[in-house]
């Protein structure tokens, strides 16, 4: 009367699979944030279905997936400074010809 | 197999999260992108519901849909750049060489592959435990517990890196601003 423990895990490498792959192939910051994002909730699934199967792990994985939940939010904060930044002072967010930190 | 009504919705909330992340890298205006992403981590939500983590689907519904959704619209919408605001083909173009190509494309794909792939050898490898092992009832209480005793310093860690990015941001904000009226 439960879900298999491989559900959640291919559900997990499914989604960061298609998050890695909006992170690579994008050229707009914006939307190389929402791949990492994606990749970031696929760490989630993962950390709450082991904390869920495990034995004496429930505590660990809730609270890592917690601490991961408060790194991404910090991450999205900053990352949207410095892209709006970006895009007031060089009118484009497009990574391929950003490299105001080169030399 | 006899019906199982949290497999059934498990399976229905994840081809659901699926789908939509599927959308926000496809989607060709960066807005409805935007908005996929918010219902992926709304049906994630889901997903934690389903395997006893009623606080953090909660707090994922708090934090991702309702803080990281919510900042990410607002920067699209407050971005001047064309290809953010999704005007005409908003996706940046590909461009048709074919090094760009094969880095953008083949390059991404091969990765997911062979990422995807290894991770899937793995999970059919091992024998996993069929049953949950049980939460032990509160997870609200325990996780409350753990924070507090055996996660302290990660805790306070991330109360500090959390202040931290507050005084990022407004530092980055503001001396845009004061750099404007210069110039």
């Amino acid at each position: 009367m439960s879900i298999p423990l491989s559900y959640p895990l291919m559900l997990a490498a499914a989604l960061f699979g298609i998050g890695l792959y909006g992170a690579l192939s994008q050229r707009n910051a914006i939307r190389i944030l929402m791949g990492i994002e994606l990749m970031l909730n696929a760490v989630n699934i993962n950390l709450v279905a082991f904390a869920y199967y495990l034995e004496g792990a429930a505590a660990a994985g809730q609270v890592f997936a917690l601490f991961i939940m408060t790194v991404s939010a910090a991450e999205v904060a900053l990352a949207l400074a410095i892209i709006l930044l970006l895009a007031k002072r060089e009118k484009h967010i497009d990574i391929e010809q950003v490299n105001l930190l080169r030399w | 197999m006899d019906f199982d009504p949290t497999r059934v919705a498990f399976i229905v909330v994840s081809a659901i999260a699926v789908v939509s992340a599927f959308r926000v890298v496809t989607a060709a205006k960066i807005m409805h992108a935007a908005l996929w992403l918010g219902l992926t981590f709304l049906m994630l939500a889901g997903v934690f519901l389903l395997m006893g983590a009623e606080f953090l689907a909660a707090a994922q519904v708090l934090i991702y849909v309702g803080a990281i959704t919510t900042i990410i619209l607002f920067g699209i919408m407050l971005s001047e750049a064309a290809e953010v605001r999704g005007r005409g083909a908003a996706p940046l173009p590909v461009r048709r060489d074919d090094a760009s190509l094969f880095r953008r494309i083949v390059l991404p794909a091969l990765a997911v592959l062979a990422f995807v792939g290894v991770m899937v050898v793995v999970y059919s490898q091992v024998s996993w435990p069929d049953a949950p092992a049980g939460l032990g009832g509160d997870t609200v209480r325990m996780i409350g517990r753990a924070l507090f005793t055996d996660f302290i310093i990660p805790f306070e860690l991330a109360a500090v890196l959390l202040l931290i990015a507050l005084i990022g941001a407004i530092v980055i904000a503001v001396r845009d601003n004061g750099r404007r009226e210069q110039g």
